[in-house]
């Protein structure tokens, strides 16, 4: 195998023979992307018997966000406690494991470089297949850990880190239709929590006070050139920003509840329109919701009742599965895994790593 | 758990050991002290990329499995924070799944250790009657080194003098000096490492004109093994959970958070 080639297309090599792709297998998946630790066990792409996360979250909210050096020093002091208790929750051995996967990208650099270490040393010590994975893959294969998906499907994915509406004509093939020109959801989410005055991260906040609020201040929708499925959200968080100003200069105090119930409408008309406009012209037989954004519960309803009025099924991953967290990479390994598909020892932690060339048979 | 623990003074141990604290992937078998094989690489960058294919290779080509590893050692650092991880995170995964007894070394002491072993080889008309103070140093930026010194000599004396740590070179340089000329037991002074950026520093520290010395060298691929080793045969082991790198100051965001609540 060369050095430069990442991905190989071996038959697997490690127990050749022992196992066809469609007997039992136990995956063992690790995802370090940004400041969670997590390690998963499952069985079969689908049966998770241990979702094991460490969340770095008290750490890095006295730093009002994520501090990479940080987070890579947590991931350090967590990684082969995550590993053993996610074994141990899973009531297998070591040994039993029949291959390991790990977030490639996209992330931090730093804290996807321990766990890519680590799953490339779990699989030289137990002589396994390597299955370097995307991390919003993950997040879109997190729905098939709770239903069957139908195809073409669309997935909305909505994190901190990436908003993308992304069409899977056919399993494993990702095409991306649509993306965040500037921030992403939640990143928006985080930044007016904070002009809010909520503690990072802020975004469930705001989501609960845009739920209980009696007024709106309305925002302005950016819907950008009319046949574009992209997103920006840059210009709604200044908006925000502005009014909280106006009133703070006429002397008033802003009403919070208010600027936020405005935010998320806007927030959901634009991802929501977006992204039923999309089912319909590309004739998808699912909707996926998925990413950390996808527990908003206002989010969750608005594009529930959209789709139920033209009859499209829905799939939402549970709130554990929603955010960062091992079983989604494991999940979307199962692709791989089933054809063979599998990394090298040289595989390369890349902070920025496309979705489309991480497709299946590619 | 461990299976060799108790192994004894006399029986043969292998080690497998690495470091990725400098610009050097470097990675080693050593059994009884000696170094069998070793395989260095200078891709810095891409330390996260080769490490295990090198280690791979290292046991194939010796015909060694995992099984046949009595001790998992690494260089715990300081060094490059990214640089440091990728040892230590290799180290403590293939431990805790081989199931053998992990140690760590500081990367300095393996610098200064492998510069001593090639200064005696070197015959560097080293008075072995006498003290030898080795400094190994790594660049830190700013007009700092991560350093220690070790004081060496006969019947393999070795001994820390000071402990790991981010020092100024130009104040670190001019202690050593002053110290030397009060201890007359110091005959000569080696700082050996990376040099090059601070070897105006080390001239300008030079009272005698003689006396401190350099030797620009890269990291010795056995000397964490054969340190590591030296720790295993005393009864030493580090617990595989709690390994982490010996960065020597907080990152920078805490220490910022810390002179904030001090009111600094
Ligand atoms: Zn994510």
């Amino acid at each position: 195998m060369s050095a430069s080639n990442n991905t190989a297309n071996v038959a697997k090599a490690a127990n050749a023979g022992s196992l066809s792709p469609n007997s039992s297998y136990l995956l063992l998946a690790i995802e370090t992307s940004c400041d969670e630790t997590s390690v998963a066990v499952v069985r079969d792409g689908r049966n998770v018997l241990s979702n094991i996360i460490s969340s770095q979250i008290d750490t890095h909210r006295q730093f009002g966000g994520v501090v990479p050096e940080i987070a890579s020093r947590k991931h350090v002091e967590s990684i082969t406690i995550i590993v053993e208790e996610a074994i141990r929750e899973a009531d297998i051995s070591l040994e039993n494991i029949d291959a390991v996967a790990v977030t490639q990208g996209p992330g931090l650099i730093g804290a996807l470089l321990v766990g890519v270490v680590a799953a490339k040393s779990l699989s030289l010590a137990l002589d396994v297949p390597l299955i370097g994975t995307h991390h919003i893959a993950g997040h879109i294969y997190a729905n098939h850990l709770i239903g069957d998906i139908v195809y073409p499907a669309l997935a909305l994915v909505v994190s901190g880190g990436h908003t993308e509406l992304v069409l899977l004509e056919q399993e494993g093939k990702f095409r991306i239709i649509g993306r965040t020109r500037d921030d992403a959801v939640g990143e928006a989410y985080d930044k007016v929590a904070r002009a809010l005055q909520f503690p990072y991260p802020g975004g469930p906040y705001v989501d609960k006070l845009a739920q209980e609020a009696t007024e709106e201040v309305v925002l302005p929708r950016s819907w950008l050139e009319p046949d574009s499925y992209d997103f920006s959200f840059s210009g709604l968080k200044s908006a925000v920003l502005a009014e909280i100003n106006r009133s703070r200069m006429k002397g008033e105090s802003p009403d919070f509840s208010a600027l936020a119930r405005g935010f998320q409408n806007s927030v959901i008309d634009v991802v929501t329109v977006k992204a039923m406009k999309a089912a319909k012209e590309f004739g998808v037989k699912q909707m996926l919701l998925c990413g950390g954004v996808a527990a908003n519960k206002g989010l969750r309803e608005r594009l529930a009742s959209l789709c139920g009025d033209v009859g499209l099924p829905l799939l939402i991953p549970t709130n554990k599965l929603c955010t960062d967290n091992a079983a989604m990479i494991a999940a979307a390994a199962d692709l791989k895994w089933r054809r063979g598909e599998f990394s090298t020892l040289d595989l390369k932690a890349e902070p920025i790593l496309s979705l489309e060339d991480w497709s299946v048979g590619s | 758990m461990n299976q060799n623990i108790n192994k004894g003074e006399d029986s043969s141990v292998t080690v497998l050991s690495f470091d990725t604290s400098t610009a050097s992937l470097a990675a080693a078998i050593v059994r009884d002290g000696v170094l069998l094989d070793s395989i260095v690489s200078f891709t810095e960058r891409n330390h996260s990329v080769r490490i295990l294919s090198e280690i791979k290779e290292l046991l194939s080509r010796n015909g060694l499995q995992g099984k046949d590893i009595d001790v998992v050692a690494a260089g715990q650092g300081p060094g490059s924070y990214t640089g440091v991880r990728i040892a230590v995170t290799a180290a403590k995964t293939l431990a805790w799944a081989w199931n053998k007894p992990l140690l760590g070394v500081s990367s300095l002491e393996a610098l200064a250790f492998g510069a001593w072993k090639s200064l005696q080889s070197a015959d560097e008309n080293i008075d072995f009657d006498t003290e030898t103070w080795i400094i190994p140093l790594m660049d830190a930026r700013r007009g700092q080194v991560y350093t220690s010194r070790y004081s060496a000599g006969h019947s393999d004396k070795w001994d820390t003098i000071d402990k790991d740590g981010i020092r100024l070179i130009a104040d670190w340089s001019e202690r050593i000096e002053k110290e030397a000329t009060m201890d007359s037991q110091v005959s000569s002074i080696w700082f050996v490492g990376e040099i090059a950026p601070h070897k105006v520093a080390i001239e300008q520290a030079e009272q005698s004109g003689i006396r401190l010395r350099t030797l620009t060298c890269d990291m010795d691929p056995g000397a964490v093994g054969q340190l590591a080793e030296l720790r295993f045969r005393r009864g030493e082991r580090d617990d595989v959970h709690s390994f982490v790198p010996n960065y020597t100051q907080l990152a920078e965001a805490e220490a910022k958070l810390l002179a904030a609540s001090r009111g600094e």
